[in-house]
């Protein structure tokens, strides 16, 4: 399964506009078809990073979907819509993911994600994304080995956060090194701690030896703060 | 057929060895299936812009051949050639492209050279532009209706040749976004293009230049060289 994740960003005075076609076309237009839904809607939140910025995550069953999704918006059915969305929007930067091996999210039935606008409460994800100066693959397995690994023992009422997914980009796509991490934020709290206490890099504890031993592979990231839309079909 | 374009910050002291990479590895692995080709293997002259940047498009037959390639890099047998890759290179920034439909074409898959056959490098002028929102189809249009055939025209500033006309593919880079890819063939005007001020009625009222304003006004051009070995020059 293949995942276009797409940076929006929207012209302000648009915004609003913006979000309705794709609630109430957009969304409703892919799930006509068997081949491909939207599966995330994300305000980049405000306050923490740019302003009028959203993120979807489109969900196609392979590469044939994709590329028929991206010729129904060129040049087919959907062209006026997207052309419309075009007119809320100064630009929107895409790329296409795949999950990695140990990735919890590896497929979604599409059958099932809602494509009505059911409303629901608003969460909120961190998304990092991690670009090594090591080989892809040895950033990816340090991932598993000494995050994902460690955080999924941590009880759920200590929890800050779940790995939902982590991606690599699809060869041609995006960049190369680059992997991603969707991760739902369990823990408000924390999270409020996580942003206000000073780092500390004790090796013994964590962050600090995932910390300490990811320095040896990469030394940027970027984490994003995204809360779903009250519709968004995942949430 | 769509085309990947990838743009390779590579590592200065280790450039022979990543064109080797691309030589002697990507170029003949892909050969052994009808699912894609390399086509172009350029270098960014220096002297017009960043150092140590290669260029490379692949062809591939169609989105599912593209990914059965893409997970032959991340999962298959290309995954050690990528790590290997991985040292040679700082990093890749890709994008899949389709072809507009005044696009000239190139030659199938199957007829693109798979072993390395010497040439005279030959020099081409990529110009990929960002149009205004929602001005993406006028501007695929007017490209294709006055510019496109402006280039040919006697009296011509720049003696060049679109050999592709493409638009970044939703989901896979930058929307809206439009890249020619412009084949050189004289040197004297390219130099004489850079090393003056460009003429009053190249820019007019009635002009290209002026009416395009219009649709977009930020571009970039690059100067690519080919590799003499490169499958397409």
């Amino acid at each position: 399964m293949l995942f276009m994740h797409e940076t929006h960003r929207v012209i302000g005075r648009h915004a609003s506009a913006f979000e309705d076609v794709y609630r109430d076309e957009w969304m409703g237009a892919l799930a006509a078809g068997g081949d491909a839904r939207l599966v995330w809607y994300l305000n980049h939140a405000m306050g923490s990073g740019p302003a009028y910025q959203v993120v979807t995550v489109t969900a196609c069953s392979d590469g044939q979907a994709w590329e028929a999704l991206a010729q129904r918006t060129l040049g087919g059915d959907l062209a006026a819509m997207a052309s419309r969305l075009d007119s809320y929007r100064y630009e929107v930067e895409g790329k296409l993911l795949t999950p990695v091996a140990w990735s919890a999210l590896q497929d979604v039935d599409l059958e099932k994600v809602p494509a009505d606008g059911r409303q629901h409460e608003l969460s909120l994800y961190m998304q990092d994304t991690g670009w090594p100066d090591a080989p892809l693959d040895d950033y990816i397995e340090l991932w598993d080995q000494d995050y994902w690994q460690h955080m999924r023992k941590i009880p759920e009422e200590k929890k800050l956060l779940d790995i939902v997914a982590c991606f690599q980009v699809a060869r041609g796509s995006g960049i190369r090194p680059e992997a991603i991490l969707m991760q739902k934020i369990m823990n408000f709290s924390t999270l409020g701690h996580l942003l206000t206490s000073v780092e500390k890099h004790d090796p013994s504890t964590w962050p600090g030896s995932y910390m300490a031993k990811g320095l040896e592979l990469r030394d940027q990231w970027e984490s994003k703060l995204l809360r779903t839309s009250s519709w968004s079909p995942l949430w | 057929m769509l085309f990947v374009h990838e743009v390779h910050t590579v590592v200065g002291k280790r450039a022979d060895q990543f064109e080797d990479a691309y030589r002697h590895g990507w170029m003949p692995v892909l050969a052994e299936s009808s699912d894609a080709r390399l086509l172009w293997y350029f270098d960014h002259a220096h002297g017009s812009g960043p150092a140590y940047r290669v260029v490379t498009v692949t062809g591939v037959a169609d989105g599912a051949a593209w990914l059965r390639l893409a997970q032959r890099v991340a999962t298959g047998d290309l995954r050690m050639w990528a790590r290997h890759l991985d040292g040679l290179q700082h990093d890749s920034r890709g994008r899949i492209l389709t072809p507009l439909v005044w696009s000239p074409t190139i030659p199938p898959l199957a007829d693109i050279p798979t072993e390395p056959v010497e040439h005279e490098p030959t020099m081409y002028m990529e110009d990929t532009m960002w149009p205004f929102p929602g001005k993406v189809g006028e501007y695929i249009e007017a490209a294709g209706a006055v510019y496109r055939p402006a280039l040919g025209a006697e009296g011509s500033h720049v003696n060049m040749s679109i050999e592709l006309a493409l638009q970044t593919m939703p989901g896979a880079g930058r929307h809206p976004e439009v890249t020619l890819l412009q084949k050189l063939s004289s040197l004297p005007l390219l130099i004489r293009l850079l090393t003056n001020d460009i003429p009053d009625e190249v820019t007019g009222p009635d002009s290209w230049m002026h009416q395009a304003l219009d649709l977009r006004d930020q571009w970039r051009s690059k100067l690519l060289r080919t590799a003499t070995w490169s499958p397409l020059s």
